[in-house]
């Protein structure tokens, strides 16, 4: 008796907690279906007196009053940035991870701390020679461009998290494996990296929530609908003297839907990929 | 006699004729210009309000023969930042780029001085002191496309509240009337005001929103924010009382408190919602608060003129967003054109249609009388005031420091509004950082 | 291939991409700041970039009563953000924890406010917090205290708590998160043990499953530490420094110098005043795990 009661009281904590973390967020997603007039209205109009669609089919270009907003040119370049730069980031970063935790070689410590210390230095004091660098060798507004600082943003993490994980497996297994006549090369994809799987699942969502939310390098490296992405096109809402926020809203929900979706798919591997990758190195 | 008069008829058709062509030349200036294969590399500035005129483009692009590739746009501060960064990387690629007046005067160069490139006859078509407000140096470095102004925007039913009325009259000795002046604005909000449901105004309170407002009132007081050699004088006592302004009617409470962190987009919300009597605001506000999906005060809006300071001056801080061509442009006359297409009697209507003051004189009274016939007497009746006020409009000083001087005086204001300073204890120090900023500049000596 | 494979030994070849990547997007760039910040480097003016300046620009910082306002309000801010999302994330993840059904959902939703991106962020808790209109005080004046408006971004002290709050919003799941994966894997053996011993769930919590969480601690502060600058799209837009610079931080004060004064060759120079700071905050942080990771490997 005493440990349903115990239950339903955790669930109630757990939902009044959710509950606080939910509703800025599910405030924007509401707002995303309402007229401006309920937006902010006073007295306030908390659940939406009519749900509507227009806030949508305004950004989608099909309504009348308002240019639209190429939403699925930069819905696509957010998804070919996002996902490409986090695959190279899992890579690198399975490189590097591999090199620190199965390798000795000097300097090695030196090198790992400059690694997570590039991470530091913050956006603003690398916009404009980025900026530069870029202009010069024709690398503003693509795709590449931007894909090359988000590596740059995600590779310290993800050698980090996954290295961890790999000196969690046993060298052991790969020499038994190299014993029975694998090369190096075999025994990695055979035995290590099967094991390093949740560690590499987990340090790619976050490179990809990263590089999906990014706001302040893109909006300096990107330019045109060739390379904006989904973040970046957040300011087209914002004129000089106005904010159309309710069509700002109803873009955030565009963008927030896949990564919800992605995040609850590889949750089962994020847990796991945490717990090993980082700790017990 | 008959012979005389006969000939002098006919000379005088002649003329009458080669008028007719010439005006009609000017009006189908429909010739923009041949540019086959040509490649026009623009940056236009961003968001729905404003790439509305460029579903013309095509328009040009079939006329002429060229191709416009947008290799930018995005909002107005942003674009400047680009610009700065394009500068700095000295990658001035692109030949046609949206501009605005408080902008300009930073660029240096950057631009070409279009009085070279477009005839007179087309410069002679916008208003004077639009077109004069573009100029830096002497140089006219760009053609505005729609201006902005500030004037008063106000709640009819509380203005013809009977109560409200009698009581106003109790207190005050006058009629309650939209004010015409600074004092009786202020009069007005503290009696508006019964927070937290209705405040009588709210300001911008931070950014160039505050400085700009500051400088409004301060021009209208009969001061300036420089004097002929450039040193900050916004500190005189036009400068104070235009200060104690703001305090006055923040420590009233007839602002809600909050409006030192408010931008424009604030206000626009808060006088949509009702919770304002009074907003001095732009122009491209007005279909905003009409429109019945967005605003709860639609149908009830009132304009009046922008008060008039101490000195019965109105300040009519404005600005105008723009086009430029840029200096490094392989083909000026391509972009000239383009530019020139753009800000045409065409494109000025089709601003003025979307509620955008035009820079164009003609496209003021047709766009009235549009409005008129199409029965939304509330947007003609924006355009006629907002007409009248754009003989007082002036830009801020078109230094390339404004900008800068802007980030030192804001911060100053908030502090004595809020209570921290004294309104001459901030305005002094602001001056004193001012001045600093136009030595370093080498503006002043 | 076999060339290179003579010549470099393995781990420098697999370190070779990240560190050429790093190099070209972190490395270079910040040398060039680096010279910058000994220049009166102007924006608009290419030309001021060979107009040696000397140590000017950090004199200059030095007797700069702002910048140093600015500079102590971001550290206290840091300070505070981070504890406080600890302590969130760390009640966060031990309820769930407790949960036996519907883990991966409720996860989810826990990480709910990592999807949004921090212009979004600054936008809502703006018009959460604004006075007039706002939801915190509409909520207030509909729980009956009618009259009440409390000007949340104005006031020195709720400025910045609103600030905070946002931050806090956005990114105590990251700790929660992390934490949580240390929960779940920590053995349960000693703490039945304990129980059996006597031990009520104070004791327990205190002497056995938080020395376990500690290396996740510093994980999560250290991988927090090392991206804060993202809260400047944020601050920026809720207030940008103001009112009267009650909540200027150095990454707003720096954008603003660097981008509206176009005066770069100074926002470098206060930019490496800020790399210093989350430097020593990394550096922290990675000394207590290395430390905690020695403890965790004498035990495992």
């Amino acid at each position: 008796m005493e440990r349903s009661w115990q239950r339903w009281l955790i669930r109630f904590a757990v939902f009044i907690v959710m509950a606080i973390i939910c509703i800025p967020g599910l405030w924007i997603v509401m707002t995303a279906f309402r007229d401006n007039v309920e937006v902010m209205a006073r007295p306030p109009v908390w659940i939406p007196e009519r749900w509507t669609l227009d806030n949508f089919r305004a950004i989608l270009g099909m309504s009348e009053s308002q240019q639209g907003i190429p939403v699925a040119r930069y819905f696509l370049n957010s998804v070919i940035i996002s996902v490409t730069s986090t695959v190279l980031a899992v890579l690198i970063g399975m490189m590097g991870g591999y090199a620190f935790a199965r390798y000795r070689f000097k300097g090695k410590n030196v090198a790992f701390l400059w690694l997570m210390l590039s991470r530091t230095v913050p956006g603003i004091s690398l916009s404009l020679p980025v900026f530069m660098i870029w202009s010069r060798v024709g690398l503003i507004d693509t795709d590449f461009g931007v894909i090359l600082v988000y590596l740059a943003l995600n590779i310290p993490f993800t050698i980090w998290l996954i290295d961890g994980f790999f000196r969690q497996i046993p060298l052991s297994l790969s020499e038994a494996a190299q014993v029975d006549g694998c090369t190096r090369w075999q025994a990695f994809w055979k035995i290590e990296f099967p094991l390093a799987k949740s560690g590499i699942a987990s340090a790619g969502i976050f490179a990809f929530l990263t590089s999906w939310n990014e706001f302040a390098l893109a909006s300096q490296l990107t330019r045109t609908t060739a390379s904006k992405t989904l973040p970046v096109g957040l300011m087209d809402f914002t004129a000089q003297f106005t904010v159309d926020w309710t069509g700002m809203c109803a873009m955030a929900v565009i963008i927030i839907v896949p990564a919800l979706i992605l995040t609850f798919i590889v949750q089962k591997h994020l847990i796991a990929g945490l717990t090993f990758g980082g700790v017990k190195g | 006699m008959n012979f005389v008069r006969g000939i002098q008829a006919a000379l005088f058709s002649c003329a009458a004729l080669g008028a007719l062509t010439a005006v009609a030349s000017a009006e189908d200036a429909a010739n923009w210009g041949s540019f086959p294969g040509y490649t026009l590399k623009v940056k236009l500035v961003g968001g729905t309000q404003y790439e509305k005129l460029y579903t013309r483009i095509p328009e040009w692009e079939k006329a002429t023969g060229a191709k416009v590739e947008i290799v930018s746009s995005k909002n107005h501060f942003e674009l400047d930042r680009e610009i700065k960064q394009d500068i700095a990387s000295g990658t001035i690629t692109w030949c046609v780029g949206s501009n605005h007046t408080s902008f300009a005067p930073q660029y240096g160069d950057l631009y070409v001085d279009l009085k070279t490139l477009i005839p007179q006859a087309t410069l002679d078509e916008f208003v004077p002191g639009t077109l004069a407000a573009s100029m830096v140096d002497g140089r006219l470095v760009q053609l505005p496309r729609v201006t902005d102004v500030s004037n008063l925007y106000y709640l009819k039913d509380l203005y013809e509240n009977a109560d409200n009325k009698a009581k106003y009259k109790e207190k005050f000795g006058t009629e309650l009337a939209p004010p015409t002046t600074y004092d009786e604005l202020k009069q007005q909000v503290i009696f508006f005001a019964s927070p937290p449901n209705l405040y009588g105004t709210a300001f911008a309170g931070k950014d160039e929103g505050m400085t700009g407002r500051f400088m409004e009132i301060v021009r209208a007081n009969g001061g300036d924010m420089f004097d002929e050699n450039w040193n900050p004088i916004f500190n005189s006592q036009a400068g104070i009382d235009a200060l104690q302004w703001f305090i006055d009617i923040y420590n009233a409470k007839a602002v809600p408190a909050g409006t030192v962190n408010y931008t424009w987009d604030d206000i626009g919300q808060a006088f949509a919602a009702g919770t304002l009597a009074v907003d001095l605001d732009w122009p491209g506000f007005a279909a905003f608060y009409n429109d019945p999906a967005k605003s709860k005060v639609a149908g009830k809006v009132g304009f009046a003129l922008s008060p008039l300071g101490t000195a019965g001056k109105r300040g009519g801080w404005s600005g105008s967003h723009s086009f430029s061509v840029t200096e490094a442009c392989d083909n000026k006359e391509a972009a000239a054109s383009l530019v020139n297409f753009l800000t045409d009697y065409d494109s000025a209507m089709m601003e003025a249609r979307a509620g955008n003051l035009p820079t164009r004189t003609k496209a003021f009274t047709d766009v009235v009388e549009e409005f008129k016939k199409s029965d939304t007497p509330y947007m003609a009746e924006m355009f006629a005031v907002w007409g009248q006020s754009l003989a007082d409009a002036r830009t801020p000083p078109l230094v390339p420091q404004w900008i800068e001087v802007s980030n030192v005086i804001w911060p100053e204001l908030q502090a004595a509004i809020v209570g921290q300073k004294t309104a001459k204890e901030a305005l002094d120090t602001a001056a004193k950082k001012a001045t600093q900023i136009m030595e370093d500049a080498g503006v002043l000596q | 291939m076999r060339f290179f494979r003579s010549r470099l030994s393995p781990p420098i070849l697999l370190l070779m991409p990240a560190f050429v990547i790093i190099a070209l997007v972190v490395a270079v760039p910040l040398l060039f700041s680096l010279y910058t910040s000994f220049t009166g480097y102007r924006l608009v003016k290419p030309d001021s970039l060979w107009q040696w300046v000397g140590l000017r620009n950090y004199q200059r910082l030095l007797s700069d009563v702002d910048f140093w306002w600015a500079f102590g309000r971001t550290l206290v801010f840091l300070t505070v953000a981070l504890n406080l999302e600890l302590v969130l994330g760390l009640c966060i993840a031990l309820l769930i924890d407790k949960l036996t059904a519907g883990q991966r959902v409720i996860r989810t939703i826990m990480m709910f406010p990592m999807m949004f991106s921090p212009i979004l962020v600054g936008f809502q808790f703006k018009y959460i917090f604004n006075d007039n209109v706002g939801l915190v005080n509409n909520a207030i004046q509909s729980l009956g205290w009618s009259d009440v408006t409390i000007p949340w971004l104005v006031n020195p002290v709720t400025a910045n708590l609103a600030i905070l709050m946002a931050e806090v919003w956005m990114s105590t799941p990251i700790f929660a998160i992390l934490l949580l994966a240390g929960l779940m894997a920590m053995p349960r053996d000693p703490i039945e043990a304990a129980k059996v011993d006597g031990c009520n769930p104070w004791q327990v919590f205190r002497h056995i499953t938080l020395p376990y969480l500690m290396p996740f601690v510093y994980i999560a502060m250290a991988i927090r530490s090392l991206d804060v600058a993202r809260a400047y799209d944020m601050v920026k837009i809720m207030t940008n420094g103001g009112p009267a610079g009650r909540t200027e931080l150095l990454w707003t004060l720096i954008a603003r110098t660097g981008y509206q004064d176009a005066r770069m060759g100074m926002a470098n120079a206060m930019s490496y005043a800020s790399i210093l700071l989350s430097v020593y905050f990394t550096v922290y942080f990675f000394r207590k795990l290395a430390a905690a990771r020695r403890t965790m490997g004498g035990v495992a």
